[in-house]
């Protein structure tokens, strides 16, 4: 995955895959789309057939939806490998029980018989040469055998690396190249379970913010996919922290109003342009500007949601299921 | 005290923070200089909370005085409710009686208890002849539910009311037809506007705000003026933009006022209106439906927030009217559409 630069090149290209994908594949590939948000420097080219269409198992990654994630952006694994992973799932547990047992990470009234499962996510790339995306979970081993065998779940997280060729080109074969780290569940968990990974394979996690100009980009790609009807409005959060009050101005449109504004915009079909982007939020702004004289221009997108999914410039996402009849 | 009210005064006294503990109680003026002198007030707050009620037992405490203590409670903290602003209108021609505050306390208690069965009205008056009034509701058949009260605040000189926002829906109607009754009124509305801070609400519904207005004289010189910007100025800015920086500063002094704004969270506007662009002919020109909008405005202090939005460089000044008017129209609900 491309580092989070302005291309210098005022037009980019982006393939439109949503003709033809059952809803749930089209949810899955927005998922894929957001960690490749970055428009890409115009020589590369999206495939038309990504590996999550081929391999996925919907049943398995349905589980991905419907959830808040924060995102952190990760440097390589060292000496990370796919055959260990039972061994990696009983020592990341023991440490998560160590630790909590040292009183460093206690909640009052924590179970402490947890258990920690590795497995991989197949699907989860973009091209063949994509790392598998694997997936962490805690689990509370329950009491009773009557419960489900596999325990509540506690905590989530996956590792991902999507189109990440200019990255793997760089690295040597001792490193793992998944970039993309997403989390939910409480803090402290995933204090320690990052903790554990930068002391077992050397690397480091840190926060990944998005920021307007990429938001921007979601919100136009998201409000570009056909939808059989509309669950949410299309919402933008922006924030003026100057002055001696701070404030916030959300600015919610009904959905179908969204997409018949990005219709009007959008010309050529099957991709993407930076001049498309620009001008769908450019007459958003200047539909508020005619009401209230105030630039949204000068203040800053903090959040964008739609029917598709909703991102914060805290590094939080979501992506929701539209059940379609 | 039987156990329901034991239980509600309990919890009244409960909901009180230990540093304001003492103000309240003595607000309340229900137990005595005498009692509470017995009481360690350091204790810690389980046990001073049973100290407390063992005392209003002593002297038989009532519903309507533990209520009264809710009212003292919620006086202090009244940012924790959310307040609607009515109004109420006589018929034109009708007589201006004098307001006798007795008799509308018992109006509007009969016209309420004559509704439903089971209902506990409870009063407090405050300055400015306003009168707090907490109602529990009940119905024919269940006693007063004391944890989901409304409070009302009535300035009897004038056709202004107060409620604090419930979820209790069914109650408003009710409501509104015994104040308009009880205080010989014709009809009650809901204005759009809506806030925690009661002191702004009322500030703007009675345009006390701009009382602290230092006479800001406008017609001080150029030169004058330009002084005080200087201090802030760079010095690199050139002369139109001085001019026009004191333009701006002008024009929001004019619609803002030199005076601390009175204190509002947010503003909502419903817009449904047609695009139009100057610069982007053609977008969704054959559309004949307006884009449905909906935007709010949030802030700590939302008035001081949008006066310093066109000296800071982010809005036009002046302001656009949908979001100055708010004082003056004592709205902060909009509907727009296109004419």
């Amino acid at each position: 995955m491309d580092s989070y630069d302005i291309p210098e090149s005022t037009s980019s290209r982006l393939k439109d895959h949503f003709i033809g994908a059952t809803p749930l594949q089209k949810r899955l590939e927005s998922v894929r789309k957001l960690t490749s948000f970055v428009p890409p420097s115009p020589q590369r080219k999206i495939p038309q057939c990504s590996q999550l269409q081929e391999d996925v198992d919907p049943q398995k990654v349905a589980f991905l939806l419907h959830k808040q994630w924060t995102l952190y952006s990760l440097t390589p694994l060292y000496k990370f490998s796919y055959t260990n992973l039972r061994e990696y799932s009983k020592f990341l547990s023991a440490f998560i029980v160590a630790e909590k047992q040292k009183g460093l990470a206690v909640e009052v009234g924590e179970d402490l018989n947890i258990k920690v499962i590795f497995s991989t996510l197949l699907g989860m790339k973009g091209t063949q040469r994509d790392p598998d995306a694997f997936l962490v979970q805690i689990l509370s081993k329950s009491h009773l055998p009557s419960e489900n065998r596999e325990g509540k779940v506690l905590w989530t997280g996956w590792f991902c690396c999507i189109f990440g060729d200019n990255l793997l080109e760089t690295v040597s074969e001792d490193f793992t190249c998944l970039p993309l780290f997403l989390a939910n569940g409480a803090e402290t968990n995933t204090a320690l379970i990052g903790t554990w990974f930068q002391k077992t394979f050397d690397c480091h996690f840190s926060p990944l913010a998005i920021n307007a100009f990429n938001l921007s980009w979601m919100a136009a790609m998201w409000t570009a996919c056909r939808m059989d009807h509309y669950v949410a409005t299309t919402e933008f959060l922006w924030s003026v922290p100057c002055g001696p009050q701070s404030l916030d101005i959300a600015y919610a449109i009904h959905s179908e109003d969204a997409k018949a504004l990005w219709d009007s915009v959008h010309k050529a079909p099957g991709e993407v342009t930076q001049e498309e982007v620009d001008l769908f939020m450019d007459c958003l702004c200047s539909h508020f500007h005619r009401h209230f004289k105030i630039h949204l221009s000068a203040t800053r997108l903090v959040r964008v949601s739609t029917s598709v999914a909703s991102a914060h410039t805290n590094g939080k996402i979501k992506v929701s299921l539209n059940k379609s009849s | 005290m039987d156990e329901i009210v034991a239980e509600f005064v309990k919890r009244t006294i409960l909901k009180i923070p230990m540093a304001e503990m003492t103000t309240i109680l003595k607000a309340w003026d229900f137990l005595s200089e005498n009692q509470l002198q017995t009481i360690n007030f350091r204790k810690r707050k389980e046990s001073l909370v049973h100290d407390l009620v063992m005392l209003c037992e002593e002297k038989h405490a009532s519903v309507n005085d533990a209520a009264l203590l809710d009212i003292i409670y919620t006086q202090f903290h009244q940012h924790q409710k959310i307040w609607d602003v009515f109004q109420m209108t006589k018929e034109p021609g009708e007589d201006i009686d004098l307001f006798d505050m007795k008799q509308f306390k018992s109006s509007f208690k009969k016209i309420l208890q004559r509704a439903l069965k089971n209902v506990s009205v409870t009063f407090r008056d405050t300055e400015e002849n306003a009168v707090w009034i907490r109602i529990a509701w009940g119905t024919q058949y269940k006693k007063p539910n004391q944890y989901k009260p409304t409070y009302v605040v009535y300035y009897s000189q004038t056709p202004y009311v107060f409620i604090s926002s419930s979820r209790l829906r069914s109650s408003i109607p009710l409501l509104g037809q015994a104040l308009t009754v009880a205080s010989k009124h014709h009809r009650i509305v809901k204005m759009d506007f809506r806030s925690r801070y009661l002191d702004s609400l009322k500030a703007i519904v009675f345009k006390q705000y701009n009382q602290t207005f230092e006479t800001h004289n406008a017609s001080t010189p150029l030169q004058e003026r330009n002084l005080e910007l200087d201090i802030n100025m760079d010095s690199r800015i050139i002369h139109e933009n001085i001019i026009e920086k004191d333009r701006v500063q002008r024009v929001t002094q004019e619609i803002f006022g030199a005076y601390p704004q009175p204190r509002l969270e947010f503003a909502q506007y419903k817009l449904e209106t047609k695009f139009k662009s100057d610069l982007n002919r053609g977008i969704l020109a054959e559309r004949k439906e307006p884009l449905r909008c909906l935007v709010k405005f949030s802030s700590p202090n939302l008035l001081e927030a949008l006066k310093s939005l066109a000296p800071a460089g982010i809005a036009d000044a002046p302001l656009s009217p949908l979001l100055t008017c708010i004082p003056q129209k004592r709205m902060n609900y909009f509907k727009i559409k296109d004419k």
